[in-house]
């Protein structure tokens, strides 16, 4: 197997093959990447891939391709990607920490001394990174577990063991901080190095904040266990019920009747209806009223033949014709006797052979009417008489 | 006793036996819960309510009335609670997380059918509550129980989105108070 001699050749072919290396790491999540696809983006060059191969950028499985696993890390290290939580690292590199710290202390020679201080220092500014790097990572990952991990029990597992993780790298703070403030108290007094002093507060700075997150995961981790927890008491329960409601023995098994007699929530009432009568001066004086007013009358009108009320039959009795009779008097008739006569028109009145019987008051009312009506065919004289008390005046025909 | 000015709207969505939640979609609902929240609204309105025979009970980010002189019995309470059992057991086959928060479209629900037996026979179970024969039908009406009893909503129109409201807590509670005893308890099957 041949390897990269140099950086040089390592970076110029990762550029090289940047297409494919890209497409691969966006599916790195979906097993398989196959071999076909990925001749189309080295142009169809089967020499490109098999040099790639050849210096185990990538794997080959079957007709399958995968980015090597240490250079998947790599990448997903550097593009903050990974999902990884490795706490490992972090001992390491604490481990590195002491061990050149004591070599510190056993070199005699300055030059070689300053190279252990020089190692000390760029480890402990590692250490900081890694630390926080490590953190978002689990907090990322807690909150992808929570949310896409769709089998209960293995969501379950995961967060625990993210929880273990988390307990790990607060182990690891706890152990750093122990190194800079109390382990390794002498090497910091002594090696005093302006640099070596600025990463120290950096790192303490990192350390704070990382253990703040960790509070806060860990409140997190708590809360989605307990959530887990409570859905799947949920289900557990809800799957006993079920097959006790199928068997139809749940009311007698359990004390769902008791709970529900306690239970005096209003959903469980027919949902109600007020039957509130509209107040009336509401519908007297508002326009809106008065406006579906208008539009239910038309409505009623279109839909519903109002029956006209039908009077009863008239009573047969009401029928029958009655004759009244009442006798007038025509006055041109006794007009035209008196003009034919010589007497007076008085005296001819109270002499006249009416139809009916006519009193003497009557007899003097049609006196006047006469004189009033036919005053121009009618001579009548200055002279007055007398009878019954009445003066009158003698009338003549002309 | 000062009452704050939205109680005659929380009235009237309390008294129909519905809830007010807090993740409710819709803004004005929200509003009402947050107004309920404050601690001295909500000891005025508990008294408030008291005296016309309601109490205001408080659950986890819901809130619902209940009223001692309850009319209705004791058959039917075990009728709402048969079929809340049946329609809960439905969709927490279709996904475990069904709960608070949860969103989902019928169409996820009717495709899931279509290769899932176990869902496809628990929903053809809930006929009985619903007197329809077609998957989508029987699924409609029970989405719309479950609207009128403000445990979901409609979140979305246009994609027929629903969203789980904080009152299927309520739902939960009343199975998880179910006292099972452990003889019973053991002879069920795993």
């Amino acid at each position: 197997m041949n390897t990269f001699s140099n950086i040089k050749e390592l970076v110029s072919a990762l550029y090289r093959e940047q297409k494919l290396l890209t497409e691969m790491f966006k599916k790195r999540k979906s097993a398989s990447y196959k071999y076909e696809y990925a001749l189309d983006l080295v142009d169809n060059d089967d020499n490109r891939i098999q040099y790639l191969l050849n210096r185990s950028v990538i794997r080959q499985n079957g007709n399958n391709l995968e980015i090597d696993d240490q250079f998947l890390q790599f990448f997903e290290q550097v593009l903050e990607a990974n999902e990884e939580i490795n706490t490992s690292y972090i001992n390491d590199n604490l481990e590195k920490v002491t061990q050149n710290i004591a070599y510190y202390f056993n070199e005699p020679n300055e030059q070689r001394k300053y190279e252990y201080l020089r190692i000390i220092k760029n480890t402990l500014r590692k250490l900081g990174t890694i630390t926080l790097r490590n953190v978002v990572d689990l907090k990322r990952n807690i909150d992808n577990t929570f949310k896409n991990e769709p089998t209960y029990k293995n969501k379950r597992a995961k967060l625990i063991h993210l929880d273990n993780k988390r307990k790990d790298i607060t182990k690891l703070i706890a152990q750093t901080e122990k190194l800079i403030t109390e382990d390794e108290l002498t090497f910091f007094n002594t090696a005093t190095d302006e640099e070596l002093s600025r990463i120290i507060v950096q790192l303490k700075m990192q350390l704070g904040k990382c253990t703040h997150n960790l509070i806060e995961i860990e409140r997190q981790i708590i809360d989605f266990l307990n959530q887990i927890q409570y859905q799947s008491s949920v289900i557990e329960k809800l799957r006993l019920i079920k097959y006790l409601k199928d068997q139809f023995i749940l009311e007698t098994t359990t004390d769902l009747k008791e709970i529900l007699a306690t239970n005096d929530s209003v959903i469980f009432e027919p949902k109600p209806a007020y039957p509130l009568k509209l107040s009336l001066e509401y519908l007297q004086a508002d326009e809106e009223a008065f406006a579906s007013i208008l539009k239910i009358a038309k409505r009623v009108k279109a839909g519903i033949n109002l029956k006209r009320p039908v009077a009863e039959k008239i009573s047969s009795e009401y029928l029958e014709t009655q004759i009244e009779e009442e006798i007038q008097i025509n006055l041109e008739e006794v007009k035209n006797g008196f003009v034919a006569s010589s007497y007076n028109l008085f005296d001819f009145l109270m002499n006249y052979n009416f139809a009916k019987e006519v009193s003497f008051e009557d007899r003097v009312t049609i006196y006047c009417q006469l004189i009033s009506q036919y005053e121009n065919i009618f001579e009548i004289t200055e002279q007055f008489e007398e009878k019954k008390e009445i003066e009158f005046a003698m009338v003549y025909p002309k | 006793m000062e009452v704050p000015v939205q109680t005659a709207e929380i009235f009237k969505i309390l008294s129909k036996g519905q809830f007010i939640n807090s993740n409710s979609s819709n803004k004005a609902v929200a509003d009402l819960y947050k107004v309920i929240e404050e601690e001295s609204n909500f000891e005025n309105l508990y008294d408030y309510f008291r005296n016309i025979n309601f109490t205001l009970e408080k659950g986890d980010e819901y809130y619902y009335f209940s009223r001692a002189e309850n009319k209705v019995d004791l058959e039917t309470k075990l009728d709402a609670a048969f079929r809340w059992i049946d329609i809960i057991d439905f969709l927490k086959t279709y996904d475990n997380s069904f709960s608070s928060g949860y969103r989902f479209t019928p169409s996820d629900i009717l495709v899931r059918i279509k290769t899932d037996a176990e869902l496809e026979t628990k929903l053809e179970g809930l006929k009985k509550h619903t007197d329809k024969d077609k998957h989508q039908d029987i699924l409609d009406k029970i989405l719309k129980k479950l609207i009128d009893d403000t445990f979901i909503e409609l979140e979305n129109e246009i994609t027929h989105q629903y969203k789980v409201l904080a009152s299927f807590k309520y739902l939960e509670q009343l199975i998880l108070t179910i006292n099972i005893p452990d003889e019973v308890r053991n002879e069920i099957p795993e």
